[in-house]
């Protein structure tokens, strides 16, 4: 389940003032989401949650669902 | 040194099977996958692969000179396609594989003004985007004959018989200086022009332009660029093929994913060249986490190019500094300046140079007058996009159609052996940019000691990421949105410093004053802009009334950027 932190971490980091993400929104969904931003908003989330994410995990994820559930995971470790 | 000079008559077909005789088990081409091990086509397998797809094609009717558009995503097996379509005269023409976030129809009626205004014969393409595109065929008036799946032919077919005389003669009749590819300049889909080259300007360019690189055949070339734009299609396939050396092709989906793939691909293959746009470099330099650089090493590297986009010194310092203790020379720091209507570049720094740069008066550049000086006050720095390359004549006229001298700012002109032969079925748009035999690039710049340096754009285009967009396109997609004041947007790129890239943003009208409405409205214009594929980064609203016009009579893109971005005046809602 997203996370209200991880929501706004992702909204801030667009300049959205709200926008409805669900677990199995995808990245391509989100306004202002596009290949150019990607990398600025796994970035924010790394820094926000103090994670490190590999690359190939993100590559890995099919929704934003899938990237919340690596934050826990990285998390729990 | 590799021969610099073209055969009379020859074909690009005829150079990779000479290529795949000379070099058989030499590679030809890496496909890269993250996570995988990369799949490797020697010279020999390739040609064997896409001569298997020329039966495939001939089966399906393809003939000489039809247009054949592949929309394919990153697959090793589109090369051997793209390859076999050349070779029995056909002219292949790589369209993007449509983004999630481009809504269905608006991609079907991007294909379908392509189609109309390209003359697209066949599609091939991947079955997962066949009920997309099937409803193309059969629409009356339109130019598509026919969609295939080549992913899913037989792989080992053979021309036999009657087969193998038909195709020899076929072969023999292609001239070089029948079209070799047909491919898309800037512009929304549907509306781009159509650029149309023949073997002999890919030949004579790819060959020219090897001389400027020194390429050797110790060279290995290492691409995340899109084979849809002329930077990849050119430099990274074209030019290996020619002459005979490797490249890695890896998925650029994967590398906007993870920048630091570029990093280990060229450590695990001792790449020696690459080409990016400007953002790249901030990119690698700024978004890429020491951990995933564990152990590579750079050193193999002679030229990272950086093209497509204005050359920023801050970008290349920032790589620079960040890699250098990777094994990144100074001097390996390139640049250079070109467009597809020239097959690709006109100018390159030389090679084991270090790049050239100016600080010159910033309010005597704006009059057009170039002065050195000392200092950073007021002061631009102009880095050099290189020389002009053989087979290429640079003029710089100003607006009355003089020449200018050297140290004055002004078009620039470009005469080439690989110039294109038009935009196809767009003779008014050909005619406005081809004169003489000079094509006019909308450039702006200066020569300073046989050096060039582009310093801005006659028209208001945007480059994003490398990628050209026209802020008309733009414009008419926020008109349409609900509570815009139609006629009342402009569109304009903001420099993004952390990106290394423009970014585009829209002043627009509205009579809407709460808050809550526009915010909204913030969001609808963020929204149509993403179901063309077109991503608004800023969006400024102002009151109806708000925008200054041009003399022209319509909202003046530079007058109202220079009050929000420059002067960043505030807005009065009541």
């Amino acid at each position: 389940m997203i996370t209200e932190k991880f929501k706004k971490v992702i909204l801030d980091e667009l300049n959205l003032d709200d926008f409805d993400i669900q677990d199995n929104t995808t990245a391509d969904q989100v306004p202002g989401w596009d290949s150019l931003n990607h990398i600025n908003v796994i970035l924010a989330l790394e820094k926000a949650f103090n994670v490190h994410f590999k690359g190939i995990e993100v590559l890995r994820c099919k929704n934003i669902g899938d990237l919340q559930n690596l934050v826990n995971t990285k998390l729990n470790q | 040194m590799i021969k610099s000079t073209t055969n009379n008559g020859e074909i690009e077909w005829d150079r990779w099977v000479e290529n795949a005789k000379k070099y058989p088990d030499k590679e030809a081409i890496i496909h890269w996958v993250a996570g995988e091990e990369p799949f490797r086509w020697t010279f020999s397998s390739l040609l064997n692969a896409a001569e298997s797809f020329a039966v495939g094609l001939k089966k399906k009717g393809v003939q000489r000179g039809d247009v054949c558009a592949t929309v394919i995503r990153h697959n090793k097996y589109f090369y051997p396609i793209y390859l076999s379509i050349s070779s029995i005269g056909a002219i292949p023409a790589i369209l993007a594989y449509p983004n999630p976030r481009l809504h269905p129809d608006k991609f079907r009626h991007g294909l379908e003004g392509m189609s109309k205004s390209s003359g697209l014969d066949w599609i091939l393409t991947e079955k997962a985007i066949s009920e997309v595109i099937e409803p193309l065929v059969t629409k009356e008036n339109s130019t598509i004959r026919g969609i295939f799946f080549p992913l899913e032919w037989e792989k080992d077919l053979k021309f036999e018989g009657k087969e193998l005389e038909l195709i020899n003669e076929v072969r023999a009749k292609i001239k070089n200086t029948d079209p070799a590819l047909l491919q898309h300049s800037s512009g929304t889909t549907g509306l781009q022009k159509p650029v149309l080259l023949s073997h002999k300007a890919v030949l004579d360019f790819v060959t020219n332009y090897g001389k400027a690189l020194e390429l050797s055949p110790k060279d290995k070339i290492i691409s995340w660029l899109p084979l849809y734009h002329d930077m990849g299609l050119i430099a990274a396939f074209h030019l290996p093929l020619a002459f005979g050396i490797p490249v890695v092709q890896m998925d650029t989906f994967e590398w906007i994913m993870i920048p630091s793939l570029l990093m280990e691909v060229i450590s695990k293959e001792k790449g020696t060249l690459t080409w990016q746009p400007n953002f790249a470099y901030n990119i690698l330099a700024e978004k890429v986490h020491e951990d995933d650089l564990e152990g590579i090493s750079l050193d193999s590297m002679r030229m990272f190019i950086n093209c497509s986009e204005p050359v920023r010194d801050r970008s290349n310092k920032l790589f620079y500094n960040r890699y250098k203790k990777y094994g990144v020379k100074e001097n390996s720091l390139s640049s250079s300046f070109g467009m597809a209507e020239v097959t690709f570049l006109a100018t390159q720094s030389p090679p084991g140079e270090i790049l050239k740069k100016l600080n010159v008066n910033r309010q005597k550049l704006s009059q057009g007058i170039v002065e050195i000086i000392e200092g950073e006050e007021n002061t631009r720095d102009c880095v050099s996009s290189g020389k002009v390359i053989d087979g290429c004549e640079i003029t710089i006229i100003d607006e009355e159609g003089n020449e200018v001298k050297e140290g004055y700012v002004g078009e620039l002109l470009i005469k080439s052996v690989s110039l294109f032969d038009g935009y196809r079925n767009y003779p008014e748009k050909t005619a406005a940019v081809l004169k003489k035999g000079w094509y006019y690039s909308g450039d702006y710049g200066f020569c300073h000691e046989g050096y060039y340096y582009i310093i801005g754009r006659k028209k208001d285009i945007i480059i994003v990421a490398g990628n050209n967009v026209y802020p008309e396109d733009v414009e008419d997609l926020v008109s349409h949105v609900k509570g815009v004041v139609p006629g009342r947007v402009v569109a304009f790129g903001e420099y993004d410093e952390e990106i290394g890239s423009e970014q585009i943003s829209v002043v627009a009208e509205t009579k809407i004053i709460e808050e809550e409405g526009r915010k909204k409205l913030k969001l609808d214009i963020i929204i149509a802009g993403m179901t063309e594929d077109i991503n608004i980064k800023k969006v400024y609203l102002v009151p109806s009334r708000w925008l200054i016009k041009s003399s022209a009579g319509k909202p003046s893109r530079k007058t109202n950027r220079e009050r929000l971005v420059e002067k960043k005046e505030s807005i009065k809602w009541s």
